[in-house]
């Protein structure tokens, strides 16, 4: 399941269309929740069980309607946009793909769940970023920051039995939901001074 | 009796009374006396920690040491004058039309939340519920960064919030790291995940996991606490927040995201017995100081001057730290407490500028501000004396202890670099502000809304404060600054 996340983010580097690579990271926190469950079901341990609960109603469900949501307000272009093309973008994660492997090498001793879940988990955050760089719309970005998180959250359900402590997984579970609404403020805020959500028009502060 | 909650639940509650209260007026009295009343539990506590050495509550979930305490003090005096200061200057915003009451209330709740939101970093003994609340101080001041609605403070705001929550990110994996480095030999899930726990046992973490776990945490907390070269969000964001709160991110702000960063180094120091961390704080701290140096000489903006020089403290408070002798984390330590003290008052004058002349462009705004804003002007250049390390400010001290505590530990090419990066940037700030405070006005500018007692008593509340420590340090916080230098010196 872990290697299907990697397989829907890379799906995501590939997709031009803004709603399309919003349901496609529903799908992959769908696959980090079905992670968690399956973690919580062999080494029974009840509060993973909430995790998944927690992921399915905060990335599965809220925060595609709240995103998708602001992409019908502000009535933006469907197209994404992306710096580089799609064939280099997909050269490049399967380079840092690549790194990701070659960094959890040592440590696939410590995993649970098979021996490339850190992997994932690493490539996750490593084209997470690439995401992040590649894209200029203010909303793309705050999709690739989601990843990164979707990203650290499988390394934290791959390296230790029973998940994080329950009152973390709560912290880090608000944290990204007040997170997000934040920057759709800004999205709009951004959208309504600028008449754009092209970040590099944000380019006057300098030096 | 119950010290640390109170702590906590008085901004939470202030913020939460600014929502129903009305009038302005009201909203800043209540600020100011949150902050009073957590700067009087502050000291309660510091005498508390001497007393017992470590205060806890809720079976540990909250913890304050010697380090935690003289956070609290820090955090509650900066946020005390930033309210005392707001009122007034949000008045002379809404009266001139650049902000609506709505979002003078934004302000007003979103402050205290976000000075609870640091009181929590420090207090805080899980390391998980730091990260979070490391998150939480990060969420509530982007928006306050973005107050003005302006195209400028969007974009700072934007580079803030994008930069923050990925350098989180990162944090967050570290603490992942550092998890799964203690859960490795407990096949059981663990008792608990305290610093209080790990630091008993430090010595049985498995190192490799530790030291990834460490790069992680210093470039997530290292991007927050604003070190070169992740230190890009930083002028945009000092330039561009409102000056009540460039002085709070710039006074306590970056040194909680410092704090939580020193935590992961004594755990990992306990931990390797090496200077692995170290290495990183030293040369991370080093960068920070000679990349702010050039950019102070050649800044045109009052206030992102004034961010390049948080820079070059918080690389210099690094870099005393990572020399790692008792005498120079002490007075890193001391640096800490005096440039809370004076940081503020440059960015409170700051503002009064700002308010003024309508810009912090220096060739709009000068030369010969002091024609215009006396008070403001002799305020701020006492506190710019004092930023750039002259006597008899505590700055020269705190500096002078960091210097020739690098000596006499032998580390004679850190105290020169030190002193180099020191004095390259005492030219920068000296030069920049006579050019534009001193002077004779430009023939035929016409200054018609000057104020010049705005903003005096927070401004002279905080430097004579400087000047009374500055000569007098009470045994109590003398000691306090003692056992916490030790607790961050403890290893090798």
């Amino acid at each position: 399941m872990a290697a299907l996340m990697l397989v829907v983010q890379l799906l995501m580097i590939a997709q031009r269309m803004l709603l399309t690579n919003i349901r496609l990271f529903a799908i992959q926190s769908l696959l980090l929740a079905g992670i968690a469950a399956v973690v919580a079901y062999y080494h029974n341990a009840s509060h993973v069980y909430v995790v998944a609960v927690l992921t399915i109603i905060g990335k599965v469900i809220f925060l595609p309607w709240l995103l998708n949501r602001l992409v019908h307000r502000i009535q933006i272009h469907q197209e994404i946009e992306p710096l580089l093309n799609a064939p280099t973008s997909m050269l490049i994660c399967g380079g840092l793909t690549l790194v990701g492997y070659v960094v959890a090498r040592p440590f696939t001793s410590l995993e649970r769940l098979g021996n490339n879940t850190l992997a994932i988990a690493l490539t996750l955050l490593l084209t997470g970023f690439f995401l992040m760089i590649n894209r200029r719309k203010a909303l793309t970005q705050v999709l690739a920051l989601l990843t990164v998180e979707n990203g650290v959250m499988l390394a934290a359900v791959a390296l230790t039995t029973y998940g994080l402590p329950l009152v973390v997984e709560l912290g880090i579970f608000f944290d990204v939901l007040v997170a997000v609404m934040v920057l759709g403020i800004l999205v709009y805020r951004i959208r309504e001074n600028f008449a754009s959500m092209d970040t590099s028009k944000l380019n006057q502060l300098k030096g | 009796m119950l010290l640390l909650t109170p702590i906590l639940i008085v901004p939470v509650l202030a913020g939460l009374l600014c929502l129903v209260v009305r009038p302005p007026r009201a909203m800043a009295t209540t600020g100011v006396l949150a902050f009073s009343a957590t700067l009087g539990l502050g000291i309660a506590l510091v005498h508390q920690v001497l007393a017992r050495g470590v205060v806890t509550e809720w079976h540990e979930f909250l913890s304050a040491d010697a380090l935690s305490a003289w956070m609290v003090l820090l955090i509650s005096v900066v946020s005390l004058a930033t309210s005392l200061y707001a009122g007034r200057y949000f008045r002379r915003d809404v009266a001139a039309g650049a902000v609506t009451l709505g979002r003078v209330r934004e302000f007003f709740v979103l402050t205290p939340l976000f000075g609870a939101g640091m009181f929590l970093v420090v207090l805080a003994n899980n390391l998980g519920v730091m990260w979070a609340a490391v998150e939480g101080t990060a969420l509530s001041s982007v928006l306050l960064v973005a107050l003005y609605n302006r195209r400028n403070s969007l974009e700072a705001a934007w580079k803030y919030v994008i930069l923050g929550s990925l350098g989180l990110a990162l944090a967050l994996m570290g603490t992942v790291f550092v998890y799964a480095a203690a859960s490795k030999n407990n096949p059981q899930s663990l008792p608990s995940f305290n610093w209080s726990y790990l630091m008993s046992v430090a010595g049985q973490l498995d190192p490799n996991l530790l030291k990834l776990a460490f790069v992680f945490a210093f470039m997530g907390y290292g991007t927050k606490a604003g070190l070169a070269p992740m230190h890009t969000w930083l002028p945009d964001a000092h330039s561009e927040a409102p000056s009540p709160t460039s002085a709070m991110l710039s006074g306590v702000s970056l040194k909680i995201a410092l704090y939580a960063l020193l935590r992961f180094h004594i755990l990992t120091t306990a931990c390797l017995d090496s200077g692995f961390s170290r290495y990183f704080l030293l040369g991370f701290g080093l960068f920070s100081m000679f990349l702010a140096a050039p950019f102070i000489l050649v800044q045109r903006n009052l206030k992102r001057m004034l961010a390049y020089s948080s820079l070059e403290h918080i690389g210099l408070i690094c870099t005393g730290i990572a020399m790692n002798s008792p005498v120079t984390i002490f007075g890193a330590l001391l640096h800490m407490g005096y440039h809370a003290l004076t940081k503020p008052v440059l960015f409170f004058a700051a503002g009064n500028i700002h308010q003024t002349f309508h810009s912090l462009e220096f060739r709009v705004i000068g030369p010969g501000v002091v024609k215009v804003l006396p008070v403001t002007v002799l305020l701020m250049g006492l506190a710019g004396l004092a930023a750039i390390g002259l006597p008899p400010f505590g700055l020269f001290l705190s500096e002078l202890t960091v210097i020739s505590g690098g000596l006499s530990a032998h580390q004679t090419t850190v105290s020169v670099l030190i002193l180099l990066a020191l004095l390259a940037s005492f030219c920068g700030i000296l030069q920049q502000l006579t050019r534009i405070l001193l002077g004779a006005r430009k023939p035929g500018d016409h200054i018609s809304d000057a104020r010049c007692m705005d903003g005096v008593p927070a401004m002279t509340m905080l430097l004579g404060s400087l000047l009374l420590f500055s000569v007098w340090l009470p045994a109590p916080l003398l000691e306090l600054l003692h056992q916490a230098a030790a607790i961050i010196g403890g290893a090798p």
